[in-house]
């Protein structure tokens, strides 16, 4: 009974087809692997690209609504110039005051803030890097410096 | 017949190898051929495209932060000729819209080149008008109607001041190639049009990255006040009316720091309308006449004459001086300006009647060396320094010139033969009013640039006089309009000034009909916050300064005190003590 089961297991061994699929085996599998980094490598590319293309469409709107901004405070000083608000003034009822009907109040530690435009410019910090490294460092930037770190987060 | 189908697979895969090795050797060959650098040149070619990247031009605030000068966007309308496919229609609605001609329109869409693709019909076009031809489009895409197939619109944006003619003698214009022209425009046009970029722009969505951030031009805020401004040149404009002059100039500056206010003259232009340029001025110089014309201001340098005497230690504020009405200088009779003598007079009283006689007794006095080495040192005959465009030099003849004689020291000393600018004698005489140091006049008062704020320092442009000769003349000058009953005055604060009432010089002399009137003042005297120099030219009323500057000088600096907040003189006491 034993020997009959060596037979076969030895008949199966040396079966001519046996060898065949051991090398479409190993063929299919080179194959498959190829496929598959091509599959990566296309997504990958794929992805990049639809990035790339989100990016230049945000570039597109980037300048688009800083015109509309330009255009929008330009319209914004037409409608606040003097000489419209000093006509929407004289609508309202009001004229212009005279020297006699103003009064004078000290108010200790108040003086005249700075216009908003310079207000705006000293808040801005532009020695601060605002973008974050992960969208500048490429990957073996990232790979040396974690090597670095010897593995600690 | 196992053997037959191994040979007939050895012919097949011998076939495919072959078919393979030819792919192959194809590849490499074509790789390697002549054409092969016109096809990657032709390939590059299309890889992308070089663009030029304006920046945004730097915007002009006033010093509280009110726009004067921005930026609109506007339309280049174009046509692309492959898309068209109703020349006819197109020309006939394009003409309506855009206020052309139907052949004008018709000649551009069928007379171009053959190799082009594209045309500009017209640019600068306005937000309403392609809002309606947009939609007219939509309306004839939905008809299926072909007539504006191919018509495009491209925005960008076009230098626009909100103000209209406010300040426009100090902001300048710019036209449509985008440079500036005068005044600030022109001064800091590098700075404001910021830096063209040309830039390789790729197809390849993986290199979208590549394209770098253009920053815009510097934004810059002005030392100007809108307001006051404005009121200035309310008042500039009813004086002109009033007392029937020419043109006119007002100046307004902060004695302690030159920092402008306010800079108004006649006549303006709606910046948003440039084209008219050329209806409103014969020159440049008449652009802003504040800086750009030089003439002969009269009496007010009395005050520049008086100074240096004090200085100098030639008179002090009692000296006595007996006017017989005239007093021969270099060979020549001066007179006063009323052919009258007026007796006995201190300084003050010289000053108070505008004496010519007492001016020139001084400066001869002085003599030449020690006078004309004081009026060089306030500045005449240079420029101020001002950071606006097209500022004109004066002239002080001095000693050793062609056509200086000895009579000038004379003449010189009350502001005949002796040439400058409105902003120069303002520059000059707030010496006299900020402690005897003169100031250099800016209307710069701050720059940005990508979230950086550089501030302008103040200048001193020397002290010509000490401190105790600007006090002494500051309380002179307040007197002798005090006592004069000036049309100048405003009550409740203490002013200190000078009329000026000069005759302008023609080919054949001095004509005595017509003059020039000028003012300058400043308060409040115990500490100038403000200086004021008006020029009102050939007034046709009076030829008096003291009967046309002077209240001139009174209503601008009643606007002043109430705009920059500065209370009367009492106020000011109490709450200075408190």
């Amino acid at each position: 009974m034993q020997g009959q089961a060596t037979q076969i297991i030895h008949a199966y061994k040396q079966a001519p087809w046996r060898v065949q699929r051991q090398w479409i085996g190993a063929f299919l599998l080179v194959v498959i692997g190829g496929a598959m980094i091509a599959a990566i490598y296309l997504d990958v590319t794929a992805r990049t690209a639809v990035a790339g293309r989100e990016i230049q469409e945000l570039r597109v709107e980037i300048t688009t609504i800083q015109r509309e901004n330009a255009d929008l405070e330009t319209r914004l000083a037409d409608l606040t110039s003097t000489a419209v608000m000093q006509q929407r003034a004289l609508t309202l009822g009001y004229r212009p005051v005279e020297p006699g009907e103003l009064d004078y109040v000290a108010v200790p530690g108040f003086f005249k803030p700075e216009p908003e435009i310079l207000l705006a410019a000293e808040d801005a910090s532009p020695h601060v890097k605002i973008q974050p490294v992960e969208y500048t460092q490429s990957l073996l930037e990232w790979f040396d410096q974690r090597l670095k770190l010897g593995g600690t987060r | 017949m196992r053997q037959q189908y191994a040979v007939r697979s050895m012919i097949i895969i011998a076939g495919f190898v072959l078919v393979g090795l030819g792919v192959i050797v194809q590849m490499i060959r074509i790789q390697n051929s002549e054409e092969a650098m016109i096809f990657l040149s032709q390939g590059d070619r299309y890889a992308g495209e070089f663009q030029m990247f304006y920046p945004e031009r730097g915007q002009i605030f006033d010093r509280n932060g009110h726009l004067l000068a921005g930026n609109r966007t506007v339309y280049e309308v174009g046509v692309s000729l492959i898309d068209m496919e109703n020349p006819d229609g197109m020309a006939y609605i394009l003409g309506s819209y855009l206020g052309l001609t139907y052949d004008e329109v018709y000649k551009k869409l069928t007379e171009s080149p053959e190799s082009w693709e594209y045309i500009v019909v017209q640019d600068y076009v306005g937000v309403e008008t392609v809002e309606a031809l947009k939609q007219l489009v939509e309306q004839l895409k939905d008809a299926d109607d072909p007539r504006l197939s191919g018509l495009a619109f491209k925005p960008h944006l076009q230098r626009s001041y909100p103000e209209n003619d406010l300040a426009s003698n100090v902001l300048g214009f710019v036209t449509r190639d985008g440079r500036g022209y005068f005044g600030i425009e022109e001064k800091y046009n590098d700075l404001l049009a910021g830096n063209p970029v040309q830039i390789w722009v790729p197809r390849d969505p993986n290199k979208a990255s590549e394209i770098p951030r253009v920053p815009n031009g510097t934004t810059l805020v002005l030392t100007i006040n809108r307001d006051l401004q404005s009121k200035v040149e309310s008042i500039l404009d009813q004086a002109l009316i009033d007392y029937g002059a020419q043109n006119g100039t007002i100046l307004i500056m902060d004695p302690r720091d030159g920092e402008i206010l306010a800079m108004a003259a006649t006549p303006r232009m709606d910046l948003n309308s440039y084209d008219n340029y050329f209806s409103l001025y014969d020159n440049g110089s008449q652009y802003n006449r504040a800086i750009g014309m030089a003439y002969e201001p009269g009496s007010v340098l009395k005050v520049l004459t008086m100074a240096a005497a004090l200085d100098a230690g030639t008179v002090r504020p009692e000296t006595t001086f007996i006017d017989t009405g005239s007093i021969e200088v270099g060979g020549i009779t001066i007179q006063n300006w009323n052919r009258d003598s007026w007796g006995q007079q201190n300084m003050v009283g010289c000053l108070q009647h505008s004496l010519n006689v007492c001016l020139a007794w001084i400066s001869s006095q002085m003599g030449v060396q020690s006078f004309y080495g004081y009026m060089e040192r306030f500045g005449l005959g240079h420029a101020t320094g001002i950071d606006l465009a097209g500022e004109a030099i004066g002239r002080l003849k001095v000693p050793g010139d062609g056509d200086w004689y000895p009579v000038d020291l004379g003449t010189n000393a009350f502001g005949q033969g002796v040439s400058v600018t409105p902003l120069q004698m303002l520059m000059s005489v707030s010496a006299i009013a900020n402690d005897g140091k003169m100031v250099t006049p800016h209307v710069l008062y701050s720059m940005l640039r990508d979230g950086h704020q550089y501030n302008v320092p103040s200048q001193y442009a020397g002290s010509p006089i000490s401190a105790e000769t600007a006090h002494t003349l500051n309380e002179m000058l307040a007197i002798s309009l005090e006592q004069e009953s000036s049309m100048a005055l405003l009550p409740g604060y203490r002013l200190a000034g000078k009329t000026g009432t000069a005759q302008i010089p023609t080919d054949y002399g001095y004509d005595a009909s017509h003059t020039n009137v000028s003012f300058v003042g400043w308060g409040p005297v115990d500490d100038p916050q403000f200086m004021v120099y008006i020029w009102l030219q050939t007034p046709t009323t009076s030829i008096w300064s003291s009967e046309t500057a002077a209240p001139v000088f009174s209503q601008v600096a009643e606007q002043t005190v109430i705009l920059l907040n500065i209370p009367p003189d009492v106020v000011r006491g109490q709450l200075t003590s408190q």
